[in-house]
């Protein structure tokens, strides 16, 4: 018996704007950005840290200071905080915690850790700055 | 009374004519009622009865007739048409999969992928019906309850981009699929199924897009099971690492 060819089946790929069309994905990608900003940042960070290592501090001090790299700290700033905090939501998702009955919530999840943030900035900036 | 009319855009292919899918309108007068599965059916029976698409129990439960409804996917059968009242509902294939026709889509992939995980009780040593059941506590039960609810509708693979970009990728449901036997208290296959979840395509792959936990119609969570899947592997590597000999 002569086997019949099948016929041929439609295949669809995803286009580069498959992120567009759903605000879900939108904020997802929107947190997977994030990781060129902190990229970046430590890239001109080394950079600073080298130029104090070779004795040049005047031109790290002018690097620092420059609009253009601190407007870019500003961005990566919020790009990271939007990583962190996403981060810590989902956290509570994939982690939920049994309290007896009840299971936390993602949102308690976000709250605990941005104290536990805030805390650690706090201390960071004792040790180090206010020493 | 004059009854509303719903006008559904339907993704039509018929491979051997069409060299790729179009959309095409059909007016449907609708009840409060009726949900999207009514509407096919109502074309099928009185418009076109060319029109291609899965469904079977009209009642959730047995993941037939899944499609992406006004770009999302979900149950035609759980969709009704007044939520859509004075827009085009755009039914499509459920996107990831390739086209049979219509609105079907070829299954294969995901179901070699269900096979692959073993989806069955594995036990070292089977025993005897006489030796009675395998018992379980409602704690042990509470572990994997709420994954053994999946109805292999495949929505959630139509909503992972991750599979979209990676067909290789094990996907949501086979992983929570998976899980739900790894957390069986009854269930000894767990160095079976280690190696299938985590392999390079398997759970590691999700990037936590959660997607597949917002559109799954049963409740179930699998990004919860992904990752849980992703702590268990991660542990036990960590403990053979420590602990070469299991800690004898």
């Amino acid at each position: 018996m002569s086997k019949q060819k099948p016929f041929p089946e439609y295949r669809r790929k995803l286009g580069p704007g498959w992120w567009l069309h759903n605000s879900h994905f939108t904020q997802y990608m929107i947190r997977e950005w994030t990781s060129f900003f902190v990229a970046v940042f430590s890239l001109i960070y080394i950079y600073e840290l080298s130029l104090f290592a070779s004795g040049a501090k005047d031109s790290a001090l002018a690097l620092m200071r420059n609009p253009g790299i601190i407007a870019f700290n500003v961005l990566a700033l919020l790009f990271t905080l939007y990583h962190a905090f996403t981060w810590f939501y989902l956290i509570g998702k994939v982690q939920p915690i049994k309290m007896g009955k009840t299971t936390s919530k993602p949102w308690q999840a976000l709250l605990v850790n941005i104290v536990l943030l805030l805390i650690i900035f706090y201390a960071v900036i004792q040790i180090l700055v206010l020493r | 009374m004059s009854q509303d009319i719903a006008t559904i855009r339907v993704t039509r292919y018929r491979p051997e004519k069409d060299g790729k899918p179009y959309f095409q309108d059909y007016k449907v007068p609708y009840r409060k009622d009726m949900v999207v599965l009514d509407a096919l059916n109502y074309i099928k029976a009185n418009l076109d009865g060319t029109l291609t698409y899965r469904w079977s129990c009209r009642m959730g439960v047995c993941g037939s007739c899944g499609a992406n409804v006004d770009g999302v996917p979900k149950l035609t059968c759980a969709s009704f048409l007044h939520e859509f009242k004075g827009r085009t509902i755009k039914v499509e294939p459920l996107t990831h999969f390739p086209v049979i026709k219509d609105l079907v889509v070829n299954m294969d992939d995901f179901m070699h992928k269900l096979v692959e995980i073993k989806p069955w009780i594995i036990r070292e040593k089977e025993s005897l019906p006489e030796e009675g059941e395998y018992r379980q506590s409602a704690e042990e039960l509470e572990r994997y309850d709420q994954f053994s609810s999946c109805i292999n509708c495949m929505l959630c693979y139509s909503a992972c981009p991750v599979y979209g970009l990676n067909e290789k990728f094990l996907g949501p449901a086979a992983t929570a699929l998976a899980y739900r036997y790894i957390e069986d208290s009854r269930d000894e296959g767990k160095d079976v199924r280690f190696p299938i979840v985590h392999e390079l395509e398997g759970v590691w792959e999700c990037t936590l897009v959660g997607e597949c936990s917002v559109v799954c119609p049963k409740g179930v969570d699998p990004m919860l099971a992904i990752q849980k899947t992703k702590i268990l592997g991660a542990t036990n590597a960590l403990k053979s690492l420590l602990m070469p000999r299991g800690g004898k």
